[in-house]
């Protein structure tokens, strides 16, 4: 890594990644705003596919345990 | 537009023009002939030059779908500022092509844009090109004027009755932090002046953008003033400061929901009209 910070120049994007994990996008245009919308959609299917998958792991072992005597 | 306005606008494009031969349209009072390539402080020519225009949703919810059109260029020099690129380096903006710019607007509309909003850079830098534009919208598109409202008294007269909501940052309350961080004397008076100004001809929101470790300095001076001068004014509380990489002055922090929570508690002590 550089020591000096990246001065951006017209064109440039910016986007900081915070340490709690708070994205931060500088200035954004069209372009950022459709990607962060996509990551917002990507993320939201990826949280729903892990409740999902939750859910069957519970239905599954609800099932396991009714089969128990 | 009637033909009387158009005639008006025209006047007024001619007189914004004429202001560039020396320039003197904001108090950095340069006195540059900008018409002839020369640039001062603001770094821009007579030409108005345009680095996105796009549309937005961060505005206030009032605005938004806002229709933001961006003009490189500015006379401040804010630590803060997230579009500084295009403010120091403003001729790597296209030159605006007004039919484009229109065609735009007509575009945006048809998208949801509820309002055209003039930003920057600082509009008023820019306010001949901006007249022209002005010059060829539809009435029936809000226009609002985004500005950092340092300028002087030759702007209001041309905006009179061409803006309809004027969108106005009031970002520190005192002048100490004003030269620091925005790189400005006589802040207060000038900016807060215009802001009064405004509020007698259109509609007012004034926007503060609450900077951690500025809160006894720059927020609470900046809502009493808000409470004892333009009580019933629109207050917008902005939280989303970005801490610049590497500046001397302005604070290297992120606003948290404790500044959020102190920044709230004056708005009641002062009964802020807050959207």
């Amino acid at each position: 890594m550089k020591k000096k910070p990246y001065k951006r120049k017209p064109g440039d994007f910016e986007i900081r990644i915070l340490k709690k994990g708070r994205v931060v996008m500088i200035a954004a245009d069209e372009v950022l705003l459709d990607i962060a919308s996509s990551i917002g959609t990507k993320e939201k299917s990826n949280i729903e596919r892990k409740q999902n998958g939750k859910r069957r792991k519970t239905g599954k072992q609800q099932r396991k345990d009714s089969s128990k005597p | 537009m009637k033909p009387e306005d158009l005639k008006d606008i025209h006047r007024r494009i001619k007189a914004a023009k004429a202001v560039m031969d020396n320039c003197s349209i904001c108090p950095r009072d340069c006195r540059v002939n900008r018409n002839k390539g020369k640039t001062g402080y603001c770094r821009i020519d007579s030409r108005l030059r345009c680095f996105r225009e796009m549309l937005g949703y961060n505005e206030e919810a009032e605005l938004s779908p806002s229709h933001q059109i961006y003009f490189a260029g500015c006379n401040l020099s804010c630590e803060f500022c997230t579009v500084r690129e295009w403010n120091e380096q403003p001729d790597a903006a296209y030159t605006a092509n007004f039919d484009y710019l229109v065609e735009r607007i007509k575009v945006r509309k048809s998208q949801g844009a509820k309002t055209v909003n003039l930003l920057g850079g600082e509009p008023a830098v820019n306010i001949a090109g901006i007249l022209k534009l002005l010059g060829r919208l539809d009435s029936s598109i809000k226009v609002v004027w985004n500005s950092n409202m340092y300028y002087g008294p030759f702007v209001p007269e041309m905006l009179e009755g061409l803006v309809d909501i004027y969108l106005a940052d009031l970002k520190c309350g005192n002048d100490e932090c004003a030269r620091k961080i925005l790189g400005t004397d006589n802040y207060l008076r000038i900016v807060r002046g215009n802001i009064v100004k405004a509020s007698s001809v259109g509609d007012l929101i004034v926007r503060h953008i609450i900077m951690p470790g500025h809160l006894d300095c720059c927020l609470e001076p900046t809502l009493r003033w808000l409470a004892d001068t333009l009580p019933q004014a629109k207050l917008s509380l902005k939280t989303d400061y970005v801490p610049p990489i590497g500046a001397k002055y302005a604070p290297q922090g992120y606003t948290d929901k404790e500044d959020l929570q102190t920044a709230l508690k004056y708005v009641r002590k002062f009964r802020l009209n807050i959207i």
